[in-house]
């Protein structure tokens, strides 16, 4: 079986180099494998053989629907899953630490302090009996010691920093009190009151109005920009990591099957489901009348991996083999790529000629 | 011009897990799904086992009974100073009134059924009727109705029952309009409340946008899909009804006929020759408690698997 | 050009706040809907497009009386639909369909997609058999054997099919289809878009779509109006309003937009937009956008309500300096300027 590539011609832009990043990365996920098992029924993998880096400073963006392993990826990161009926493997190294089975306690003082995380929801992922002043002070009370008053200082000055308008009033209101762009500006400034050296946001727009979003994304973009902070951005909007990210892997099924430096995966997408995605959305910058290119079937749809590739099914390149043996994730043309036949032309310009 | 019309595609038809698959091709409607939750659930077995074995019992007294029921024939074996406890005749002993303790006890089951079960019909049927106008219709005959259901509920039900009964005179039929009327506000309540929900859902609001007939939106969307917890609750009061029997026979204002058995009224009688044959209260007392435990454990597991949070 | 098929004139929808256990007095009301003005030509797609709150949602159920409305006219077909009442409303729902957002929820879980698709169909008294079922499950998409199943052995994207066969059963002049996509995932939102444009020519039928997403607006609209906060602040054939947006508000929704695109992104200009949507129980004074606009303009846009009025053929916006900001006499002022401004 011969792979057919289509030599690169990258149409834009060298690869970026980010300066002062140095070479060991901060973040190193191995085999990453997520299996929930429930009496009775057969386990499901949620997450399967998940590898990336991220280096100190670079914003790297998981892509994926509903059902890809993209949030449960996250929480296995965070060490938040639940402990009945779900089994871990693989290794996640924190600057040298290795964080899967590291102990509670260890792990507590880690999240908050190096690791924090921005949910989609904020209005459930704050306590809504709380001031979110005192929400903010109990952070940087255990983890940065500091004395009720100076708490107190800081929060207004975490909350001047996410652009709430009058931070010494607000430090008093109950999350009920706020709308629900600044209740997320509110959890942006709870992940970072001890300044983390990674930060990981599970589509922390979706629940929002597009004006707020874009609010939301700006105040991401520059408190993360310029800093040493890392960011993980998770989100099924590619709009979103087209905009923010350096590195966007594309997640389908549990695993990545397209990871590429975000300008030459947008200018060219290899792998036909990440190509579908991107001609199945219309935009806005683009005249009527361009057709959709569906992705027939649905998310559920899927091949097990361990009989061939997942998104056989739905794949409109899928021959033979795909339903016989599974891809690797193997290097071709500036990227990594999970599939034997990959794109030659890029889907949206087929709808576009046809216009 | 597009490529590939969606209807020509495959659409995520027979390759979708959760899908429609070639080997069942009958549809699995949400009634059969709790079905099958409650068969592999052990806290609906047991409740259901117990249930069962009440139900036979009661239904096949006459044949299961070993003695003639409100016998006197043992009269001298008690007395205010010996009861005759277990023995290979008797195998529960004589009651206080020289009867066969498990001939009472075997027929004092059906009739803690037949009012337990009676009682909570008469609670069911009428609380449905107040919450299905009340939640259907809304608007003033909602507020006419709940005042009359809060001002029922304002009294404690055992002193509405003792109430009714006692106005009623003694006798089984008082005793069942007594402990069901106390539980109609309980129905009303519980089914207004999940209509009114239900009828803000969207598939109401479908409804209504294709045109339905109220009557139809009411008795075939609301009601049925505000049914499961009153199902649930009826099971659950059927445990507290026959609970309330026996209360209201031990307080006197049961079945006047002394012939007839009943639980309750089995307790108070043992109760003059408690320190001598303690079993004649613990008895019937058992068979209360096992049987109130079996019809809550199945109202329990009926609420699990009727919960929409169950389904995926 | 001949008579729309849907006119809506002065439309407001106002919810009365009330106080009080017994009295219930009225305090205030809630103006989601407040001077709505639209026509809906035959044939056509008319996309409403807005954020949460805007009243999109409410205006949509307005028209087809599933809310009440509190003033003004809904001309569909000729009749006022403002004015029918019981028996002859419930007639006329049969040329009006709806589909809704959250495919699941809108169907009854009890029901077999058999009953669920021929339920109007009872409900108006059309006689029918199960060819029709089937006809209408394919005109969808779904294989004939989804007729015995129930909505939750299907997945999100059946589902909507279930929803949008149940909504043509009756052969509707007008559909209107409440954010038929955003519960979808983003493989799926194409697949519905598609099938809706495929029953238009099929069946001929008039859309009114609305949605939050001005991407999927954009596509399957003819014409597009945007509203803010009760009321549409521009209103433009689809392609004109994305080419030139007018009205601030516009341009900054349409600047807030991420493109799939990282070319696009890096070097768009971005207008942010301070603080959030205005309370619509006391909706600001003047201009409604004034209070978040980056254009605004000292006194007149805080105390004069601007008129939605035609700037170029065909395209109409509610702002009193649409043409200065057009021509680029007016710009618009920098975020950290305007969130200083809006602060105080």
């Amino acid at each position: 079986m011969t792979v057919e590539y289509v030599p690169g011609q990258p149409q834009s832009q060298p690869q970026t180099t980010i300066a002062g990043h140095g070479d060991r990365p901060l973040l190193t996920v191995t085999d990453l494998s997520v299996t929930f098992t429930r009496r009775g029924r057969a386990p499901v993998h949620a997450v399967d053989d998940v590898s990336f880096q991220i280096r100190a400073g670079e914003h790297v963006g998981l892509v994926g629907e509903s059902g890809s392993g993209k949030s449960v990826t996250s929480l296995a990161i965070m060490g938040l899953l639940p402990r009945g009926g779900v089994e871990v493997a693989g290794s996640v190294d924190f600057d040298g630490q290795e964080l899967i089975g590291l102990d509670t306690a260890t792990m507590r003082n880690l999240r908050g302090q190096e690791l924090a995380m921005v949910f989609q929801d904020p209005m459930t992922s704050l306590n809504p009996v709380i001031t979110v002043g005192r929400q903010i002070t109990e952070v940087l009370k255990r983890h940065r010691d500091l004395d009720k008053a100076d708490a107190r200082t800081e929060a207004v000055d975490l909350l001047t920093k996410v652009g709430i308008p009058d931070p010494a009033r607000r430090v008093g209101d109950y999350p009920h009190q706020l709308s629900g762009g600044m209740r997320q500006r509110v959890l942006i400034a709870i992940a970072l009151a001890c300044q983390p050296r990674l930060l990981i946001a599970d589509e922390p727009t979706t629940a929002l109005d597009v004006t707020i979003q874009a609010q939301i994304l700006e105040l991401l973009r520059e408190l993360v920009s310029g800093s040493q902070t890392a960011l993980l951005m998770i989100t099924h909007d590619l709009g979103v990591v087209a905009g923010l990210c350096d590195r966007v892997h594309v997640m389908y099924s549990g695993r990545i099957v397209e990871s590429a430096e975000r300008r030459q995966l947008f200018a060219r997408p290899r792998h036909p489901y990440t190509g579908g995605l991107m001609a199945s959305i219309p935009r806005l910058d683009q005249p009527r009348g361009v057709p959709l290119t569906p992705i027939p079937g649905s998310p559920t749809d899927t091949l097990p991996w361990s009989q061939g590739c997942a998104f056989a099914p739905r794949c409109p390149n899928s021959e033979v083999d795909c339903r016989m043996h599974t891809p690797a994730l193997e290097p071709a043309d500036n990227r990594a790529l999970r599939c034997f036949h990959p794109l030659t032309t890029d889907p949206r310009s087929v709808g576009a000629t046809h216009a | 011009m597009t490529i590939a019309p969606t209807a020509t595609l495959p659409p995520e038809g027979p390759l979708s897990p959760d899908g429609p698959t070639a080997e069942s091709m009958a549809g699995e409607s949400l009634w059969k799904g709790a079905w099958q939750r409650l068969r592999r659930n052990p806290m609906a077995l047991i409740g259901g086992g117990i249930m069962a074995v009440f139900v036979f019992v009661a239904l096949f007294a006459p044949l299961l009974a070993p003695y003639e029921p409100a016998s006197t024939e043992w009269t001298e074996l008690s007395t205010p100073f010996f009861v005759q406890g277990s023995n290979s005749e008797h195998l529960l002993g004589i009651d206080r009134w020289g009867s066969d303790m498990l001939t009472q006890l075997i027929f004092g089951a059906r009739q803690s059924l037949i009012i337990g079960v009676v009682s909570t019909l008469i609670g069911l049927f009428a609380g449905a009727l107040l919450g299905t106008l009340a939640g259907g219709l809304g608007g003033k005959v909602d507020t006419v109705i709940m005042r009359f259901v809060d001002i029922l509920l304002s009294i404690p039900s055992l002193l509405l029952a003792i109430s009714i009964a006692a106005a009623m005179g003694k006798s089984s039929f008082a005793l069942m309009v007594a402990i069901g009327a106390a539980q109609i506000p309980i129905f009303a309540r519980l089914l207004r409340s999940t209509m009114l929900s239900q009828s803000r859902s969207d598939y109401v609001l479908a409804a209504n946008a294709l045109g339905l007939r109220r009557r139809n939106i009411i008795l075939g969307h609301i009601l049925p899909n505000s049914l499961g917890p009153t199902i649930v609750q009826a099971t659950l009061n059927l445990a507290t009804a026959i609970i309330e029997v026996a209360a209201l026979s031990f307080l006197g204002l049961g079945e006047d006929d002394p012939a007839v058995a009943e639980w309750g009224r089995m307790i108070v009688s043992g109760q003059d020759r408690f320190q001598i044959a303690p079993w004649l209260a613990f008895y019937p007392g058992i068979c209360i408690a096992i049987t109130a435990l079996g019809f809550t454990l199945l109202g329990e597991a009926l609420r699990e698997a009727l919960d929409p949070k169950q389904r995926r | 050009m001949p008579e729309p098929l849907l006119q809506v004139r002065g439309l407001k929808v106002h919810f009365p706040i009330r106080k009080g256990v017994v009295l219930q007095r009225q305090v205030g009301a809630v103006r989601a809907v407040d001077g709505v003005d639209l026509d809906v030509h035959k044939g056509s797609t008319f996309g409403l497009v807005g954020e949460s709150g805007c009243g999109k949602s409410t205006l949509g159920r307005a028209i087809l009386r599933l809310t009440d409305i509190t003033e003004g006219e809904v001309l569909f077909e000729g009749v006022d639909l403002a004015q029918l009442k019981g028996e002859e409303l419930r007639r006329r729902r049969r040329s009006m369909q709806m589909v809704f957002q959250d495919p699941m929820a809108s169907l009854n879980p009890r029901q077999s997609i058999e009953t669920i698709i021929s339920e109007p169909l009872r409900a108006h008294d059309i006689t029918f058999d199960n060819r029709r079922v089937r006809e209408l499950l394919e005109l969808v998409g779904l294989p004939a054997s989804a007729a015995s199943r129930y909505p939750h052995e299907f997945s999100g994207g059946q589902r909507q099919r279930i929803g949008i066969a149940r909504a043509v059963a009756l052969e509707p002049a007008l559909v209107i289809a409440d954010e038929p996509v955003s519960a979808l995932d983003v493989s799926i939102q194409a697949q519905v878009l598609n099938l809706l444009e495929e029953l238009q020519d099929r069946l001929g039928l008039t859309y009114l779509v609305i949605a939050h997403d001005l991407a999927v607006v954009h596509h399957v609209s003819d014409e597009v109006a945007v509203m803010y906060l009760g009321s549409i602040v521009e209103q433009a054939p689809s392609d004109a309003l994305y080419a030139q947006p007018l009205h601030p508000y516009t341009i900054s929704l349409m600047s807030a937009v991420p493109v799939p695109d990282p070319v696009v992104e890096d070097s768009r200009q971005r207008i942010l937009l301070t603080g959030d949507l205005p309370s619509p129980a006391n909706p600001p004074d003047g201009c409604r956008f004034h209070t978040r606009c980056p254009f605004r303009q000292e006194t007149r846009c805080d105390d004069e309500r601007p008129a939605l009025r035609e700037i170029q053929p065909g395209h109409r916006a509610a702002c009193h300096y649409a043409e200065e900001i057009l021509s680029g006499h007016i710009t618009p002022r920098e975020p950290d300027e305007a969130l200083r401004a809006g602060v105080a």
